[in-house]
């Protein structure tokens, strides 16, 4: 055993004892900082959920190859990965798992539910948690209520993503623009959406606007129906039955494989299906099992800008590491989630999580690959009032942006062509 | 669906909670042969079956044989596992997406005046009846039949006559997961599928068969004619969110007024 002389044992103590005096801060930063991404890879919504976790890997490989976070001596961002498997009670297992593991920034889930058991984790652990998909409205209000009425302190939960008043107000603006431009004056609107906590959430938002926007369209009729949906064939009997001229679905990806098929056998003639924004109206693995049930579906939903020039190359990137499927909705917002957090700690300069909450609050992130109407900002809710969806249609078994003009890469076809 | 509930538990007293998900691998069975191979769902059902009894046959030898005489609640924990390594296979092999096997007769509908059939429930439903027959006929007039009654209704006595009790259970929860397999062709151009859907029908079999009378082919039969009509009446007369409170409330209503089903025979 080598010998330790008396100076360098001296040396060492001294250095120890020095080091225990700085105060935390001033030590070096970690190498990595820990994101945990939570989302429902596996259960009823698992397409969209590993759709997500792709989209935020890829997104952390490209701010690692850039140099990692500078502000924090290029400290590399690591993906701690979560499965909710769709149930609200395992989302906030995994939520306190990870952060036990030592996740320092949270994002999630895709699902509204899975990320409402979420919030409270965060709050209570005070960990920042950004999330990346999920429209429910009260994610964030309840927690920007609790701290405005002084029941909690500090807000940690924020929202990247459109909330379900946004889906609204957006769908019927786009509703109104698409029946103009288009010369038709459609009467009569049925609703059918998905009763979970986001389908009726969404459906209340697209109502709320409606009302508040009174167009020339009524909604003569709103059916739900339970999710997942074993048959839905009296619920269309019942749609069929209010004689509308447009039907405006809430889905899911399992219950659109349901609903579009039978609007088909039952001979609903409308002038068009127009959702107000949801999935399973656009995915590839909808495409492959609908085919020609989704030809000219409308749907208004947060889409990617393919007008930006790294939306399509991240597109082109996408498809390779996903063996073949499209940047959409979810890969989107998760590979955009990833980006913002990058920012954010990049001005925090630390994972300190009132530094990461002040850093969020300041934020104006401009390199946004999703469709949008300004920066990423946070508002006082804790959302991002400029995220918009853009009206896309299934055009040749296609999804391809039709409306707003500015990101329309194709001509909307409404009303439909009769088969 | 409800009939192969029936059937195993009818025989074994072993509650399946795998059924569900032994269906969803019947319904990914017709799916492969539909995409890959190009055999229609109406005719790879009896495929469907053949592949799910010799599954259902191993199944119960390696596992179900261990715990016929264990106590519910450890055959119910068995089961449970069987139905998660079940899902996750499915979820490995298949992924996660929610799948539907295209058919020319699930594209077809019959209008009578203003009345409209759906002509691939309508072949269902009447091979879901032949099927039940055939299933009564076999029970009913083969030395098998004879045997597996024989084993439901007394197992030692089956053992004294010099049946092969053993046998017989594990034919039966092959017959049992046969019918889940043509149940699972059958459906799987109406339903969508993926593999969290098991547990949906797994409930949807129990609300059945408990209605109709557990061990009843009988009940099994008119359990799911009642739930289907209940929900369905539910879904124009009240909200259509509101379907499955009705058809589980008929749960509640039998259980309260006849405990053992409509069909089924009171144990003492």
């Amino acid at each position: 055993m080598p010998r330790v002389s008396r100076r360098t044992f001296l040396r060492a103590t001294a250095s120890t004892v020095a080091l225990g005096a700085f105060p935390r801060a001033l030590r070096a930063q970690p190498k990595t900082v820990k994101i945990a991404a939570i989302h429902c890879v596996t259960g009823p919504l698992a397409e969209p959920g590993q759709a997500c976790r792709l989209a935020a890997q890829i997104a952390v490989d490209h701010v690692n190859a850039a140099g990692g976070i500078k502000a924090m001596d290029g400290a590399k961002l690591e993906l701690m990965l979560g499965d909710t498997q769709t149930k609200a009670d395992v989302a906030r297992a995994e939520a306190e798992r990870l952060i036990n593991a030592g996740a320092q920034i949270l994002m999630g889930t895709f699902n509204s539910a899975d990320t409402n058991a979420i919030v409270p984790v965060a709050q209570q652990r005070r960990v920042p948690f950004l999330v990346d998909i999920s429209a429910a409205d009260p994610i964030t209000a309840n927690v920007a209520k609790a701290v405005k009425e002084g029941q909690q302190k500090t807000q940690y939960v924020y929202r990247n993503f459109p909330t379900g008043t946004l889906f609204g107000v957006r769908a019927v603006q786009y509703f109104n623009e698409i029946f103009k431009e288009a010369g038709v004056s459609p009467k009569r609107v049925v609703l059918m959406h998905a009763n979970d906590l986001f389908g009726s959430n969404q459906a209340r938002g697209f109502q709320a606007a409606h009302k508040a926007a009174n167009p020339s369209w009524e909604i003569v009729e709103v059916i739900p129906w339970p999710e997942p949906p074993s048959d839905l064939s009296t619920e269309v009997s019942r749609a069929k039955a209010a004689k509308p001229d447009i039907i405006a679905p809430i889905t899911r990806p399992a219950s659109a494989q349901l609903l579009l098929p039978e609007i088909r056998k039952q001979r609903v003639e409308v002038l068009g299906i127009v959702g107000p924004g949801s999935p399973g109206l656009y995915e590839a693995g909808q495409l492959a099992v609908l085919k020609e049930d989704l030809e000219y579906v409308m749907t208004s939903v947060p889409w990617p800008n393919f007008k930006h020039p790294r939306a399509q190359k991240l597109a082109e990137e996408y498809v390779k590491r996903s063996g073949g499927k499209t940047l959409d909705t979810n890969s989107g917002y998760s590979y955009d989630g990833i980006h913002v957090i990058a920012d954010v700690l990049e001005r925090a300069k630390s994972t300190e999580p009132d530094a990461v909450v002040e850093a969020l609050k300041k934020t104006s992130y401009k390199d946004n690959l999703m469709v949008s109407t300004g920066p990423i900002i946070f508002n006082e809710i804790g959302d991002n009032p400029n995220a918009a969806p853009a009206m896309i249609q299934i055009q040749k078994q296609k999804p391809v942006a039709v409306w707003p003009k500015e990101h329309a890469l194709a001509k909307f076809v409404f009303p439909r062509p009769k088969a | 669906m409800a009939v192969g509930l029936t059937l195993i538990f009818g025989v074994m007293r072993v509650v399946n909670f795998a059924h569900g998900d032994m269906m969803v691998w019947g319904m990914y069975l017709a799916w492969l042969l539909a995409t890959r191979v190009g055999v229609d769902p109406y005719a790879s059902f009896i495929l469907c079956a053949a592949v799910l009894f010799v599954a259902g046959l191993f199944v119960q030898r390696l596992l179900v044989q261990r715990i016929v005489d264990a106590p519910h609640e450890m055959q119910i924990l068995l089961m449970l596992g069987v139905a998660l390594v079940l899902e996750n296979a499915a979820l490995l092999f298949f992924g996660p997406e929610p799948q539907r096997v295209r058919s020319p007769l699930a594209q077809s509908t019959l209008w009578l005046g203003s009345v409209f059939v759906d002509v691939a429930r309508l072949v269902t439903f009447a091979v879901a009846i032949v099927l039940t027959v055939v299933l009564s006929w076999f029970l009913f007039r083969t030395d098998i039949g004879r045997s597996i009654r024989a084993a439901a209704d007394n197992p030692y006595g089956a053992l004294v006559i010099g049946t092969d009790v053993r046998r017989v259970y594990a034919i039966a929860f092959g017959v049992g997961a046969a019918c889940v397999g043509a149940a699972g062709a059958l459906v799987a151009p109406l339903l969508p599928f993926q593999p969290p859907t098991g547990l949906q029908l797994s409930v949807a079999s129990f609300n059945i068969v408990i209605i109709g009378g557990m061990g009843s082919l009988l009940g099994a039969f008119v359990g799911g004619l009642l739930v289907s009509v209940a929900e369905s009446l539910g879904a124009v007369f009240l909200k259509p969110s509101l379907k499955e409170l009705v058809s589980f409330s008929l749960l509640v209503l039998i259980l309260l007024v006849r405990p053992a089903g409509i069909f089924g025979k009171r144990v003492a």
